[in-house]
């Protein structure tokens, strides 16, 4: 007979298969039918395929394992008489009888009823049967040897421990423990000259780890489920930005578009806001770099030299250059020691803050339009080598890894962390690559337009969950980085974007720098919010701005 | 203005003649024997530094070809054009591939192509293979 099907009328009901005709002679009641009342407060008992019953709309839910599970939850909190009710009411107790005379005996101490219990539970592997009696037995013989009962503790080494034939390096150490009592493993407490056995509650935890889940639930499953649906939601919360929505089990969480930044909080046209004219260069600036204290500036001519400012005094502080050679990037060490330099020779090379040439990469390592980036660690070198290809440079392992692309690259962003890079490319697309061991490709974003300029994007937002950049059609592009949807486009400049950057200390502000001369501002679309004043040095690049 | 993403070549380099951005190498000639209404104009495999414009159905000399003009990414003057597609089959092979018009580039010697005014020169295309 399949299941009770609900809208059947009650006579057909009392037809009852031969199962449950057997069931009832030997005594157990049989459990009333639930009417579909509306004034039934009860979860209605469905029948899933296989026979059992399931609770919540998608039928996936097994009744038996919810209640244990709940049961074993409540313990947990220590609400013991709940526990033990619930077991009660719903007659589904938390661990059968077999284990429960387990469990007290391990916490008595009556190792070798345990064992015998323990093959009566009903376990189809015989190794966990073997790991779990070895627990179980290292465990007596520790306790022997605290009594200092040695006598008994080597024989059950030898005749009970030994046979089991598992963890044979775990019994050579624990003879050794006989002889020399003094002996401290690090897992035992240092400060005892003998050696102690742990608490037997430790061992039932250990025990419960290695038996299967439907004999002995384990610890904190209720829990673990419920933070695995919460850290699902917030990650397919395209909009999530912020670190004050704290995530409730009353609604399933969702942020709204308000947190990110859509609105221009400010508009800078050159000129208005200036701190200091850095003048110097006699070509245009290639590339800006600022300090990791964000004190000092370095600047790059395009195929000229690098200098190096005071950003507080505007002062110059350096050039650094090479003769017959032309620079065309810099960057900084994480420590704010070295600068690098890509040279137009295609060669990089390392100075000292004062000048000194520390060293210098010849061969093909850069091109003379190319980003220069250096990972936190300050171990790799980052830079476009070929059209298509990106240089990750390891400088002290000397190993070189590459990521090589179909299309020509034409900028590239290091990620806050390191560990990933957005590549710009020629055709359009912006390229993730997880660059720690073998470079991979994560994932692709589109939308935006480029045709003539280098346009540069970057990451940004609450843990660089977005990505953002600039496009040659007046627009601002933004894009939720897991799922490389584009939720926003920020319309405003009037002229190509041709870069654009997060606020890291801020996941609510973003600047943009355009053709038409300005500087934009990004923040939320909510006057209500509080302003934060806007930190000069969290841009960190500003290209396409005379 | 932004910064110009511009790729430099390295070889004997075809360059814009206003503006000299690089725009093609001598090794990827196929055919020199095309034209175009300056005169003469070469077909190549590969051209870079360039943006192009809308699709275009054209009569040329060997037939109908879907192609779009091509203009140097420097100073955005035309420089020749990209066939998209051919509607003959024995036009098929210049799919994909770009014209450069000898009048609008610099050869890899830096010299210049002087429009001969007197030539009669009828359309745009030939080289039938």
């Amino acid at each position: 007979m399949g299941g009770v099907e609900d809208d059947e009328p009650a006579s057909k009901r009392m037809k009852l298969s031969s199962e449950e005709l057997r069931r009832l002679s030997n005594g157990s009641t049989i459990k009333e039918p639930v009417a579909g009342s509306s004034r039934d407060l009860m979860a209605r008992p469905l029948q899933s395929e296989g026979g059992e019953e399931v609770v919540g709309s998608k039928g996936v839910i097994k009744k038996v394992e919810f209640v244990r599970i709940i049961a074993k939850a409540l313990y947990s909190l220590g609400y013991i008489k709940s526990g033990a009710h619930l077991e009660e009411e719903s007659g589904i107790p938390l661990h059968s009888s077999v284990v429960n005379v387990f469990m007290r005996q391990i916490l008595e101490g009556n190792w070798d009823e345990s064992v015998v219990t323990l093959r009566n539970i009903g376990l189809t592997d015989e190794r966990t049967v073997k790991s779990a009696s070895f627990l179980i037995l290292e465990q007596k013989f520790f306790e022997l040897l605290d009594e200092e009962k040695a006598m008994d503790a080597l024989n059950t080494l030898r005749t009970e421990i030994a046979p089991l034939g598992v963890n044979d390096s775990r019994v050579r150490e624990l003879s050794s423990y006989i002889v020399s009592p003094s002996y401290c493993s690090l897992t035992r407490s240092p400060k005892q000259d003998t050696v102690r056995a742990r608490s037997r509650s430790k061992l039932l935890e250990e025990l419960q780890k290695l038996l299967p889940a439907t004999v002995m639930v384990p610890e904190g499953r209720l829990e673990h489920l419920v933070e695995q649906a919460l850290v699902l939601q917030r990650d397919a919360c395209m909009f999530h930005n912020s670190l004050d929505k704290e995530m409730s089990l009353y609604s399933d969480h969702q942020c709204g578009r308000d947190q990110i930044p859509s609105q221009a909080l400010q508009v800078y046209e050159t000129g208005v806001s200036l701190k200091h004219k850095l003048s110097g260069h006699q070509k245009p600036l290639s590339s800006v770099s600022w300090s990791p204290d964000d004190r000092q500036l370095l600047t790059c001519g395009a195929e000229e030299v690098v200098r190096l400012w005071d950003v507080s005094s505007g002062e110059c502080l350096h050039v650094y250059e090479k003769t017959g050679l032309g620079m065309v990037s810099c960057g900084w060490s994480p420590d704010g020691k070295w600068i690098f330099s890509g040279l137009n020779d295609k060669s990089i090379c390392m100075w000292e803050l004062d000048g000194k040439e520390l060293e210098c990469w010849k061969g093909q390592r850069t091109l003379k339009i190319s980003d220069l980036e250096i990972t936190g660690d300050g171990k790799q070198i980052i830079s476009i080598c070929r059209e298509t290809a990106i240089l990750l440079l390891d400088r002290e392992a000397k190993v070189e890894r590459f990521i090589e692309e179909d299309q020509t690259i034409t900028s590239f962003s290091l990620s806050r962390d390191s560990r990933f890079l957005l590549i710009n490319l020629l055709n359009q697309e912006i390229h993730l690559w997880n660059i720690e061991g073998d470079p991979k490709l994560v994932s692709k974003y589109r939308g935006h337009k480029r045709t003539r300029f280098i346009i540069r994007s970057c990451f940004g937002g609450l843990e660089q969950a977005f990505i953002a950049s600039g496009s040659e059609d007046s627009l601002v592009y933004i894009w939720h980085r897991g799922t490389g949807e584009l939720i926003e486009t920020l319309p405003g400049h009037s002229g190509a974007v041709n870069c654009v950057s997060w606020n890291p200390a801020n996941p609510h502000m973003l600047a943009s720098a355009s053709d038409d001369r300005t500087i934009r501002i990004w923040g939320l679309n909510n006057l209500s919010t509080k302003r934060k004043e806007p930190c000069s040095n969290g841009i960190h690049y500003c290209n396409g701005v005379y | 203005m932004g910064r110009l993403f511009v790729i430099t070549l390295e070889g004997s380099v075809y360059s814009c003649n206003h503006c000299h951005t690089h725009l093609a190498l001598l090794d990827d000639i196929i055919s020199k024997s095309f034209h175009c209404r300056h005169g003469k104009a070469y077909l190549f495999d590969k051209v870079v530094n360039i943006t192009v414009g809308e699709k275009e159905e054209r009569m040329m000399m060997t037939g109908l070809h879907t192609v779009v003009d091509i203009f140097c990414v420097g100073c955005g003057s035309i420089v020749g054009w990209k066939y998209e597609s051919a509607h003959e089959k024995t036009q098929k092979y210049k799919e994909g591939k770009f014209i450069l018009e000898r009048f609008k580039v610099l050869g890899p010697d830096g010299s210049n192509y002087l429009v001969n005014h007197d030539a009669m020169v009828s359309g745009s295309d030939a080289d039938n293979a």
